[in-house]
């Protein structure tokens, strides 16, 4: 960098404004929000980008996978109108496909930030529309092989020009999506929450100059890289591979997808090498480039600075190998509608490439996808609903502890369930039970967290959409552990029917049918026999453990548990 | 009236009284063994005799630390069938987003003790599935030695029906059991957080019952015959009978109390909207204060911001930051300055304390830049050595290659910059425009860095009450008795039937009602207040509007609407005029005034200045390392009301000093308050 060093207090004190900037963004966003997808899932992120493209902050809280990626999007304008091309009080949208990498849900707006008439940055956020048009609805439908079917794109538009509304495109917006007042209300939220970073950097700016917060910018990316590198380094230099499945595509169903990585540490750089990734699929389980360096950088955060704030410079230290026309790098005009599904599981393969390296480092696999459900159809009074809820599962015993149980996956961070009491007021369902699931978590010496069990029963023909999957690879344990039970779903007919389903897209459901969600449970780390009794006979106390499968996975005798206190 | 607050703290038990006619203090050190021993201290010190006092008012950490020290009653968990593990569950979210090896809040009652019940309501409140008793009594043959009984039933917010029966089930088979009903503490839908806050209060209940049965004997056994209030995290207060039920809701008592006290300032002064701003050891606490109140929060998390306990409850709203005067500053590996959020605690305290921690923290800092006077810290009790501070600098900040003034300096900027995102929090981020504030700041360290952080985010004015340092005990004195009732009603503005409305607020008005007669205070006099929580269909989170009658809500709705979307604009930037309105809760707020008002008094009373008010000069440093400025040091208790003087000047009172800028005016008001103006810069 050219720019001399800012003195360090200037620095920390730029530091702390950024990020404080970019979670007030945040809240903005998501107190006024219309959809779940924002209020409760947190599907969004919002941060400063300078006039590079480059991110100077995001906030905290909000998506992992979703990592210093508004880029792509921002970058996309400013090659598109040039740096002299915004005017104050410009507001763009951004969902395309191909440059963005990500279902078309994923809506980017941006403003230009202005300090005395001259541009000196963007405020941008993504937030996760609950419909985009297009041929499918929620999440977790497999319907679509071609990008064009599954909803409206919009390239770098000008939604606002120069303060003024573009009712054209806002017109082509309301006609063309399923729930217009709500993705309205949360466009109107996303523009706020702009405006307001916009403002926010330009007081910053005002405040200590251009100059010295670009340098204290500098200084900041140079230290988060430094963080990165010292951890980097004190991993043996070597090459490491690993390689799991998904079960399918959703579409043609006896063909596995393989995810094969091969990570490379060199003093202190790390190389993901996506090369022998599964090619791009004729179904929605594909995302562009910017997913696939996405998952390699949520890997490289939690291993490297996981209680650092996320900054351009965290992610020098990395490199992606990715070449084009995989399942993380498809080519137009493959569909993206489930573009992060795979993501979860290619996260834990690149730890599980590096397990043996850092053994102190590395959990076992967790649950290993998104996790979530979608029933849709119509009140009786005629209106739509839309009912999306996210589930957590077992995360995979730690080095030293117990996993975590019901939580949701490492692509998720502060994501929430949907309460039941707040499902049942809303939607036409009765929930039977959300319950953990016991047994579900590898034996190990630390035992893999617990899935959970989750019944709906339906009050009125409803339709839905099931995706699990990671049956062929189940969250495997490490140095010794067991597998986590793996996800499934049996729909129940009212009329006495049982069936088990991994994936299925607009499933029809009548009256009185049931749905029971089982989510996976993590995997062990460590052998089973080198498990503590005591914490084993809590276990079984607390029926988290059976005593059968005591029995099984732990070789345990069957005596009758003595009560902890 | 001779009335007494007490508020016992982490380290300090501090006391404010007015007894016959005059305003009496001490301050003492708690005694977490024996906090009674630490209340008897405290009143011997302030010179107080029970028996002469009319009113004692009290506030404790007792709750909040019976949950962070995880000390609670071995309790039990009555659930409906199927949803035994709501509580482990929880509402599945990583906070530590990028963290392996993330916490999430753990359950305070284990699974074998969490037991299920047949029965099932709907969201309309009807009865799906009728409750079975044997169920409720197979559970209470489990008990065994617990403590404390939680139960909490999915929709008993909209009828409790099956958990006031099972509540009857349990007290007569079990009357030595703590029973804490879901619906008895919040009646809002979301069944994690209704089941933990039900469970925080069971399993704080015997302890806290405990405790406050001893303060009352020992009180009674000292023959005073007064009233008792504790102090309550809604900015209110309550009876040791209510406390007794619901010790939950005293989990935040003398950051609260401040704040309370900062609004009745506000009122005296004329500030229509100010800042309050609590600086202590280890914290700072910033709330917005309007037309003499805090806001109040609808709950919030006890304990750490990822694994603390969720608590759905009314709180003052009060953003806290990692910056107090034993804040640490330290250097990362990769070169960067950070200041907390780790602190030295009173013991082994600062490195000027000269007892061996060795770390550089805030109230160092201080001390090198000549802010504080070495001989009189905490009133000349414990002399300070500021050479051990600029040892502390050089060893853990040498790397960074600043001079010793400059790297204090650094301490100093970085701490009020951190502060001042508090109080950023609390006014800009709610769309309030620091210009048109005034921030009222108190807490031991508070005075000496309040105006830094005003001029950082542009506050044009700071006032420092009088007793700063123990300026939160005396807010409790000015607290009112409060009582915060809340019934989830969902449905649309115009579609809801006129009927169903009135019947809630009819609800909530006789609830409010027979809590004031319990505590033996008038209906007749009390304050009744309205507000429905409303949003835009679609929506989740919902912004509280005050409502005085039903008729806004079941007539004509304009006005509401029209302050909704205001709200909504000043809060969120934008709002949607056109778009229909959603009812979520009704809330109703009922305070009574105690009747003692001379703590309300005293603070706009004359002020008499006694001794000699200018002591001497001093070097300070400010904004530049390399250029400190000569500034007049004065005693507070001497400065004459009508006093003004302009900085740079150093205000030294036994609890507290005022750090005053150049060119920044003060004036001490009429009732001995000052008031800081702060001068213009680029």
């Amino acid at each position: 960098m050219s720019n001399p060093k800012a003195d360090p207090v200037t620095v920390e004190v730029v530091r702390s404004a950024v990020v404080a900037y970019a979670d007030e963004m945040a809240d903005v966003l998501c107190k006024s929000a219309y959809n779940m997808m924002i209020y409760e899932v947190r599907d969004y992120c919002c941060g400063l980008l300078d006039t590079s493209a480059q991110m100077i902050s995001q906030n905290r809280g909000g998506l992992p996978i979703f990592l210093a990626d508004l880029g792509v999007a921002v970058e996309d304008g400013i090659q598109r109108y040039g740096l002299d091309g915004f005017a104050e009080g410009d507001v763009l949208v951004m969902n395309h496909g191909q440059v963005c990498g990500q279902h078309l849900n994923n809506v980017v707006v941006y403003a230009p930030c202005f300090h005395d008439g001259k541009l000196v940055g963007f405020a941008a956020n993504r937030a996760h529309w609950v419909d985009i048009g297009g041929g499918r609805q929620g999440f977790g439908s497999s319907a679509t092989t071609e990008i064009f079917s599954e909803g409206l794109q919009m390239r770098s538009l000008k939604i606002y020009e120069a303060g003024k509304l573009n009712e054209t495109l806002y017109q082509i917006i309301r006609d063309n999506i399923r729930y217009p007042d709500a993705s309205l209300g949360d466009l109107r939220a996303q523009i706020a929450s702009c405006q307001l970073g916009a403002r926010r950097h330009g007081e910053l700016i005002a405040r200590y100059g251009q100059e010295t917060v670009a340098q204290a910018v500098d200084t900041i990316w140079d230290q988060a890289e430094k963080a990165a590198r010292l951890v980097v380094e004190n991993i043996p230099d070597g090459v490491y591979e690993a390689e799991s499945f998904l079960d399918n595509d959703g579409r043609a169903l006896d063909v596995p997808i393989r995810i094969k990585v091969k990570v490379t540490i060199a003093g202190s750089q790390m190389t993901v090498d996506y090369s022998q990734m599964h090619p791009q699929v004729n179904s929605p389980m594909n995302c562009g480039r910017s997913g696939g360096i996405a998952a390699a950088r949520v890997a490289f955060k939690a291993l490297t600075s996981p209680e650092l704030d996320v900054n351009e410079g965290c992610f020098r230290p990395l490199t992606v190998d990715l070449p084009d026309g995989t399942i993380l790098s498809a080519r137009s005009p493959a569909a993206l509608g489930q573009w992060s599904i795979a993501l979860p599981t290619v996260i834990d393969t690149i730890l599980k490439a590096l397990s043996s390296a850092i053994p102190d480092v590395v959990p076992a696999a967790h649950k290993g996808d998104m996790g979530g459900c979608s029933f849709f159809g119509f009140h009786e009074d005629g209106s739509r609903f839309l009912l999306m809820n996210i589930f957590g599962g077992g995360w995979g015993g730690r080095p030293e502890a117990d996993g975590a149980s019901a939580s949701v996956s490492v692509c998720q961070g502060d994501v929430r369930n949907t309460p039941v009491e707040l499902q049942e007021i809303k939607y036409p369902f009765i929930i039977e039970q959300h319950a953990l699931r016991p047994d579900s978590g590898g034996a190990g010496r630390y035992r893999g967290g617990l899935g959970v069990a989750l019944t709906y029963r339906c009050l009125q023909a409803c339709k839905g959409n099931i995706n699990f999957d990671r049956t062929v690879t189940p969250p495997w344990g490490l140095h010794g552990g067991g597998e986590g039970a793996v996800n499934t779903a049996i729909i129940e007919r009212a009329d006495g029917t049982r069936q088990t389903v991994q994936k299925g897209t607009e499933i029809q459901f009548h009256p009185g049918d049931r749905v029971t969600f089982l989510t996976a449970g993590g995997g062990g780390y460590g052998k089973p026999e080198d498990r503590d009794p005591d914490a084993l006979d809590a276990d079984i106390a607390d029926g988290i453990v059976s005593p059968e499968s005591a029995g099984r996975s732990y070789g345990r005798d069957p005596q009758p548990v003595r009560l902890a206190s | 009236m001779n009335i007494v607050g007490i508020d016992i703290g982490g380290t300090f038990t501090d006391l404010v009284g007015y007894v016959d006619g005059a305003i009496v203090t001490s301050k003492t050190s708690t005694v977490p063994s024996d906090p009674t021993k630490g209340i008897s201290n405290s009143l011997d010190l302030a010179g107080c005799d029970t028996r002469n006092l009319d009113e004692i008012l009290h506030g404790s950490t007792i709750a909040i630390n019976t949950v962070l020290e995880h000390k609670g009653a071995r309790t039990a968990l009555l659930t409906t069938k199927g949803f035994r593990d709501v509580y482990a569950i929880g509402r599945s979210n990583r906070i530590e987003a990028f963290n392996l090896m993330f916490k999430r809040p753990e359950p305070l009652v284990p699974r074998r003790l969490t037991f299920e019940i047949r029965e099932r309501m709907l969201a309309s409140g009807e009865i799906e599935t009728p409750l079975d008793e044997d169920d409720v009594r197979a559970a209470i043959d489990e008990l065994g030695d617990v403590q404390a009984v939680a139960v909490c039933l999915l929709h008993s917010y909209a009828n409790p029906a099956h958990e006031k029966r099972v509540g009857e089930i349990i007290r007569a088979a079990r009357p030595d059991l703590f029973v804490s009903l879901s619906h008895e503490i919040l009646r809002e839908y979301r069944e994690y957080e209704r089941t933990s806050t039900t469970a925080l209060n069971a399993f704080v209940g015997p302890r806290v019952g405990g405790y406050l049965q001893r303060f009352e004997s020992f009180l009674r056994d000292g023959d005073f015959d007064g009233k008792i209030h504790i102090m309550r995290s809604n900015g209110g207060v309550m009876s040791i009978a209510h406390a007794q039920e619901q010790p939950v809701t005293m989990m935040e008592s003398g950051p609260v109390a401040g704040m309370i006290g900062a609004g009745r300032l506000a009122k005296v002064l004329g500030l229509a909207r100010c800042v309050g701003f609590d600086m202590g050891g280890t914290t700072a606490k910033a709330s917005l204060i309007t037309d003499g109140a805090p806001a109040i929060e609808s709950g919030y998390v006890i304990g750490h911001h990822a694994s603390g306990q969720p608590m759905q409850l009314p709180v003052v709203d009060i953003v806290e930051v990692g910056a107090g005067g034993g804040s640490i500053a330290w250097v990362d590996p990769t070169g960067g300055l950070h200041v907390g959020p780790k602190s030295v605690g009173a013991d082994p305290g600062p490195a000027c304390y000269g007892l061996g921690s060795g770390e550089p923290v805030v109230t160092d800092a201080d001390l090198i830049l000549g802010r504080i006077n070495a001989k009189r810290f905490l009133n000349g009790g414990m002399p300070l050595d500021r050479a051990a501070s600029e040892a502390a600098v050089t060893d853990k900040l040498g790397t960074l290659g600043l001079g010793v003034t400059e790297a204090a300096l650094g301490i100093a900027r970085i701490a009020d910059v951190s502060m001042s995102l508090a109080v950023r929090a609390v006014s800009v981020n709610k769309g309030v425009d620091p210009r048109d504030t005034a921030m009222i700041a108190f807490g031991g360290a508070g005075p000496l860095h309040a105006v830094s952080i005003a001029r950082e985010i542009f506050i044009p004015k700071v006032v420092i009450p009088k007793l700063p340092g123990t300026f939160s005990a005396l807010g409790m004195l000015m607290c009112s008795w409060r009582q915060d009732f809340l019934q989830t009603l969902i449905g649309r503005i115009g579609s809801l039937a006129p009927e169903q409305v009135e019947e809630v607020f009819r609800n909530l008005a006789e609830e409010g009602r027979s809590h004031l007669v319990r505590d033996g205070l008038d209906a007749a006099t009390a304050d009744f207040r309205f507000y429905a929580d409303l949003r835009y269909v679609g929506q989740e989170h919902a912004l509280s509007i005050p409502v005085e009658s039903v008729e806004r809500l079941t007539g004509d709705s304009g006005v509401v609407r029209q302050r909704f979307d205001a709200e909504h604009d000043r809060r969120y930037g934008q709002s949607a005029p056109s778009e229909a309105l959603e009812i979520v809760s009704l809330r109703l707020v009922v305070t009574s005034e105690r009747g003692d008002t001379v703590a309300e008094e005293w603070l706009s009373q004359p002020f008499e200045a006694e001794g000699e008010a200018e002591i001497g000069k001093r070097t300070v440093v400010y904004d530049d390392p390399d250029n400190p400025v000569e500034a007049d040091i004065y005693w507070r208790p001497a400065l004459p009301a009508g006093t003004r003087l302009t900085g740079p000047a150093v205000i030294e009172e036994p609890n507290s000093t005022i750090l005053i800028h150049p060119g920044d005016e003060v004036e001490v008001t009429p009732h001995g308050h000052l008031v800081i103006t702060l001068a213009t810069r680029n």
